[in-house]
């Protein structure tokens, strides 16, 4: 198939799945016949207000977080050479819902704001999983990376159940945010992240040809001018804040960063000018589609997106680990 | 089977392993009463000596005898029964990083468990350790059939086992809030580890299994030391290896599903213990095995104590401080298993 049907049929879906997002709901006067009149004219209608200032926001930030998580994963994988790697898996998700988390029960304890707090905590986290992995030795052992995230991660959850333990008042949230429900989601939570995203894609954009340089290994790339560990630095930085982004902005969304690069792959082979925009497209289509799914599964109640996105990911994981045989 | 051959630690003297052990018992002990006097209400100690032997004087019976005292029994067997399978886990598939929440046992459990609970809400408290067995039997058996039929490092199948706990573990969350209602709250808080609101009841359906697996375990400790030989040598002295390894295997498994029914999951108590344990009198498993179980008791009283001493009348999990205190151990063993593995 050539290569502009495959990304206009990946578009084709994304677009889809954001209509469905938006069509799908507890009211009767949205269908798929005036879905797109009431998002672009204004009748004053009770269904136009439900379709932009209820629905609408909450597409976005599933597309969004899907784009960011896609990206963040893609360049984990890309600079750490682990088909393994991901946010979620290396803690760095966990870490910045720890951020959040903090914020929320010590407000003493925040700089500046929730986006920062979480991208401050996701850069904490992996940087001590990056430590642990390289740990005595100083090389990069790729299934201690991998179960060392885990670790971080379990740790980090533990750290904002308690946190949230502590804090009556917040703990009956702690439920709907560790599992993201974005169902009350709104424009000033969409706003912030389409700005990290674009910044997201565009960075990706232009380390798309270090990443396929980096994938020659460790000295090839540095005789080619790519220095691996100036670029695993960048790689998990923007990892890192793509993540604490999304966090801050729906809570902590599992294994979009594992699943999408993998599937992409499958798809659009391994060359990184290619790949970065189909796993854009790609993590955005996914997240849109389980919360497709995370309003239908036991209409009319939704269930969290990041519990869709758990029973899909997790078993994907596991999937991974099976085949992750000799890894490199 | 792991790469990794684990070298029992010389063995010390039996008069040693014993002395420790009676210091071991006395420290439960002492923690036991320290976790009956902290709480919402704090109680003396002379208080507490006085309801438990109807004494003269103050006596508090309401708190101790209804809510303190059960969870603090539960406490000392669940702590035994998570040490003693993961101690056996550890031995009988040669890998330090083994116990029984990395491979995914404790998630299957609270999943099936937690399956009994929501399909069938009134159903007798009897049942559920049952569930949790087929959950946690469900869970070994994966992993073990992989461990059978690829020759994995010790890393590799720790991993496997934690993406078998996330597939459980997705399972649960769907539950908890599918059930999102008023009843919620407490599967949530059990799941997490927690000895909030276990009574009597939950101590008569567990105290038998426990105690009668842990006695196996215990029975079964000469057979851990002739499979940590190694096959060939234990097959040479005259053990049926793989028939021992399932036995074992099924203690152990039996023995963390049942804890998981009334305790929830408690991470990493089953990883550490027997760690402690090891370093305290060495791999002979005829001793190492009680100490473990010594271990175990501890750290769960300890946790559920500090967990209601920290800030009342808020409790904190037991399962949370486990796995704060856990996870940084359970890196500290990785660094070092694979710095052996790679000399």
């Amino acid at each position: 198939m050539p290569l502009a049907i495959r990304f206009a049929l990946l578009a084709a879906a994304v677009l889809i799945a954001a209509l469905l997002s938006l069509i799908i709901g507890q009211r009767s006067d949205v269908g798929i016949g005036n879905v797109l009149q009431l998002l672009f004219v204004d009748d004053g209608s009770l269904a136009r207000s439900a379709v932009v200032d209820l629905r609408l926001p909450r597409t976005l930030i599933a597309g969004l977080i899907g784009i960011n998580l896609g990206l963040a994963g893609l360049a984990l994988q890309a600079v750490t050479r682990n088909p393994l790697a991901s946010e979620s898996v290396l803690g760095i998700n966990q870490g910045a819902a720890l951020g959040v988390a903090l914020a929320l029960v010590f407000p003493a304890l925040m700089i500046g704001n929730l986006d920062t707090m979480a991208i401050i905590g996701a850069v904490v986290a992996g940087a001590v999983t990056f430590g642990i992995a390289a740990g005595l030795g100083g090389r990069l052992d790729s299934m201690r990376l991998i179960l060392a995230g885990v670790t971080v991660g379990a740790f980090s959850f533990a750290f904002v159940r308690f946190t949230f333990t502590l804090e009556d008042n917040l703990s009956r949230l702690v439920l709907s945010w560790t599992s993201a429900d974005i169902s009350a989601a709104r424009f000033d939570q969409a706003l912030p992240l389409l700005f990290w995203a674009a910044g997201g894609l565009t960075i990706s954009t232009f380390m798309a040809h270090s990443f396929n340089i980096l994938a020659l290994g460790d000295g090839a790339s540095q005789g080619l001018g790519v220095d691996p560990r100036r670029m695993r630095f960048i790689g998990a930085m923007l990892a890192a804040v793509l993540t604490g982004a999304s966090v801050a902005a729906a809570g902590p969304v599992m294994f979009v960063g594992l699943v999408i690069p993998h599937l992409c792959r499958l798809w659009f082979g391994s060359n990184h000018r290619l790949l970065v925009p189909a796993v854009a497209l790609g993590g955005a289509g996914l997240v849109l589609f389980a919360d497709v799914v995370s309003k239908l599964v036991r209409f009319p109640y939704e269930t969290p997106l990041g519990v869709i996105c758990a029973l899909i990911g997790a078993p994907y994981f596991l999937y991974a680990t099976l085949r992750a045989r000799h890894m490199a | 089977m792991s790469a990794v051959v684990h070298v029992p630690v010389r063995p010390r003297s039996t008069l040693r392993g014993l002395v420790l052990i009676a210091a071991l018992a006395v420290l439960v002990i002492a923690a036991a009463l320290w976790s009956l006097s902290v709480g919402a209400v704090p109680i003396p100690t002379q208080t507490i000596v006085n309801t438990l032997f109807t004494l003269d004087g103050e006596q508090q019976t309401y708190i101790i005898m209804k809510s303190r005292l059960p969870r603090m029994v539960l406490a000392l067997l669940a702590g035994a029964a998570l040490a003693l399978s993961g101690a056996i886990i550890q031995a009988v598939i040669r890998n330090p990083l083994a116990s029984p929440n990395i491979i995914g046992i404790n998630s299957g459990a609270a999943l099936f468990a937690l399956v009994l609970v929501l399909v069938f809400p009134d159903i007798p408290q009897v049942w559920m350790p049952l569930a949790a067995c087929i959950g946690g039997l469900t869970a070994a058996a994966f992993v073990m059939v992989v461990a059978h039929y690829r020759n994995l490092s010790a890393i590799h199948l720790a991993l496997i086992g934690v993406a078998v706990g996330f597939v459980f573990e997705a399972g649960v969350d769907y539950l908890l809030i599918v059930s999102n209602d008023s009843e919620s709250s407490a599967p949530m808080i059990w799941l997490t580890g927690s000895l909030w609101g276990r009574t009597w009841a939950h101590v008569a359906v567990s105290w038998l299994p426990l105690v009668a697996l842990s006695a196996v375990a215990l029975l079964l400790s000469y057979r851990l030391d002739l499979i940590a030989l190694g096959e060939a040598t234990a097959t040479g002295l005259g053990l049926n290896v793989p028939r021992q390894r399932l036995l074992l295997l099924l203690v152990a498994t039996l023995l963390a599903s049942v804890s998981v029914a009334v305790v929830g999951v408690m991470g990493f108590i089953g990883l550490m213990a027997p760690h402690i344990a090891r370093r305290l009198v060495g791999g002979s498993h005829r001793l190492m095995l009680p100490v473990a179980a010594l271990v175990g008791m501890l750290l769960v009283v300890l946790a559920d104590g500090i967990g209601r001493a920290i800030a009342p009348p808020i409790e904190v999990s037991a399962g949370i401080l486990a796995a704060l205190i856990g996870a940084p151990f359970f890196i500290y063993i990785m660094l070092t298993t694979t710095s052996e593995q790679d000399s």
